[in-house]
């Protein structure tokens, strides 16, 4: 009867997602000091380099992108098994950032 | 300085670069998402994350060697602050001015151990300034006369000339003008005993310059301290916030959990009801047409006696009239005595020759309807039995489905499911009702055909 799923969700899922979201917001808060150091370091130098600073921000925006799904998974009670599809779908249109961003978690 | 609280504003100094280290990353995160790159924005970012870096080398580079209020922008004085606890001499910065009144506030609450010594100064202070205001000729001294300044947290107060004596002849000193001060005229215990500097060698600074000095030197480091401050507040109040999230969504949970059981029992005892109703109405008909078919099978048989009754009724009075009829004609009435022996008529006896005959042909096809109905009734005595013996089938076949009704119940079943199962054997117990109608109808038929042909020929014999 699935008396603890929501869903097609069961608890085990949901506490496993609730999990790697806090992974992902550790992951973001780290990511987001690195760029911040690696900015300094170019100011002490004197000079921006753009397209690194764009690398890290593209890291940034697919663990955003990642945790968004994540989030919206949690919310729509979606299994593992949904929220793959989903991440494959949105991904098949997708043009760069979050493009390898669900292939991480697997 | 104590070690103490270095490390205390250490720690939130690495907090504070943490935080934008992380704000900077954000600026550039949106700067990437826009696409719009502004190189002076990040200078900006970069030089105040640089700027907490340098503080956090700085202090720690205190750490190391003895605290020096100069290389902290302490005033001349040495500042008191919560983490800087009174000294034992009360002395007074610029920094936690006293209300000329010396008016003691929880605000600036001393240590227990100063706290003796403050009580005895502030009146004393007090009495000092209003010595100074009352006769400023005999002191003459610019440090004793209150400065006009609106009243602040760094704005200083006149007091006591031994609270104006820097605690560390550094900087301040170079800069300082040793003016002339009155010798303090306060009692031996106001004095600053317990100050381990002498107190003639050190120089003194009018309070007005000093107040000066210290307030641009140490507006930035309260500002930091108050940002600090800010910061641990606000993370405080995060993770409260998040603590109390935590705990609602677990309640939200349960509560959900709770409705979805409560919803699950509720639809399996509205299917239980469903199944319990079905089979009641199941048996309510089954009864129904049970009785039914043993009232028209009961007024068949009851039928088809009373035809053969009367059948046999109209037999017997048949028997009984040619009975009459024989002897008459059989034996004729003896002539009366001495009378002349009368011979039969002719007609007479054709006539009774031919009433002899249809009594005869009568009497056969009474004995052959007889025989009939005999056969008939074995006939339908025996298709009612056959009614009963499938009336008893069907006894047997609606329990058997009520014990498998039973026990699907038992087991979770959808109401579907149930629904279907029901109309199915609803179904079938009609069909069974119209064909034992039909056979019925047929044998009631058969019947009436039957006696139909009987009775004409009595009809037309008579």
């Amino acid at each position: 009867m699935g008396l603890f799923s929501r869903d097609g969700q069961s608890g085990r899922e949901r506490r496993a997602m609730k999990d790697h979201l806090d992974e992902l917001d550790e992951l973001r808060r780290t990511s987001l000091g690195e760029l911040g150091e690696m900015t300094v370091g170019m100011a002490n130098e004197g000079s921006f380099d753009r397209r690194a600073l764009s690398e890290k921000a593209t890291q940034v925006v697919s663990i955003d992108r990642e945790a968004d799904l994540i989030a919206r998974g949690l919310e729509e009670g979606l299994t593992l098994e949904e929220l793959e599809d989903l991440a494959r779908r949105e991904d098949e249109p997708g043009t760069d950032p979050g493009a390898s961003s669900t292939s991480r978690r697997s | 300085m104590r070690k103490g609280a270095l490390k205390k504003k250490q720690r939130q100094l690495e907090e504070l670069h943490l935080d934008r280290r992380e704000a900077l990353g954000e600026l550039v995160l949106g700067m990437f998402v826009q696409g719009n790159w502004d190189d002076s924005l990040l200078a900006r970012g970069a030089a105040e994350v640089s700027e907490v870096e340098t503080e956090l080398k700085s202090l720690a580079a205190g750490d190391l060697r003895e605290p020096d209020s100069a290389a902290h922008d302490f005033p001349a004085t040495g500042e008191y602050t919560a983490e800087h606890p009174y000294p034992v001499t009360g002395e007074y910065t610029a920094e936690h001015a006293l209300p000329a009144t010396g008016e003691h506030t929880a605000e600036h609450a001393l240590p227990a151990a100063a706290a003796k010594a403050s009580e005895k100064k502030v009146p004393d202070r007090k009495a000092e300034s209003k010595k100074a205001e009352v006769n400023p000729d005999k002191t003459a001294s610019p440090a004793i006369v209150p400065a006009p300044v609106p009243p602040s947290a760094s704005t200083p107060t006149p007091v006591s000339p031994t609270a104006a004596t820097p605690s560390v002849p550094a900087k301040p000193a170079a800069e300082a003008k040793p003016v002339p001060v009155p010798k303090p005229t306060t009692s031996p215990d106001a004095t600053p005993m317990a100050d381990p500097r002498p107190a003639g060698s050190t120089p003194v600074v009018p309070a007005a310059e000093a107040a000066k000095e210290a307030v641009p030197e140490l507006s930035p480091l309260d500002k930091l301290a108050a940002e600090l401050e800010a910061t641990e507040s606000k993370a405080k109040a995060a993770t409260e916030a998040a603590k109390a999230s935590a705990t609602a969504d677990s309640k939200t949970e349960l509560s959900a959990i709770t409705r979805e059981v409560e919803s699950d029992r509720k639809k399996l005892d509205d299917a239980l009801k469903a199944a319990a109703a079905s089979i009641e109405l199941a048996n309510r008909k089954a009864s129904d047409a049970e009785s039914k078919l043993a009232r028209e099978s009961a007024a068949s048989r009851q039928a088809a006696t009373e035809w053969v009754r009367n059948q046999a009724a109209e037999i017997e009075a048949d028997a009984a009239l040619a009975a009459e009829i024989a002897p008459k004609t059989e034996a004729p009435a003896p002539p009366p005595p001495g009378s002349a022996s009368v011979e039969p008529d002719a007609a007479t006896a054709a006539k009774i020759a031919s009433l002899e005959a249809n009594l005869a042909a009568e009497k056969a096809a009474k004995a052959e309807a007889i025989s009939n109905a005999e056969s008939r009734l074995k006939a339908i005595e025996a298709s009612a039995r056959q009614a009963e013996d499938r009336v008893a089938a069907a006894e047997k076949a609606a329990a058997t489905g009520a014990a498998a009704v039973a026990a699907e119940n038992d087991e979770p079943k959808s109401p579907k499911q149930s629904a279907t199962t029901e109309a199915e054997a609803r179904e079938a117990a009609v069909t069974w009702l119209r064909g034992q109608i039909s056979a019925l109808k047929a044998e009631l038929s058969k019947d009436a055909s039957t006696s139909a042909p009987a009775a004409e020929p009595r009809d037309g014999g008579s």
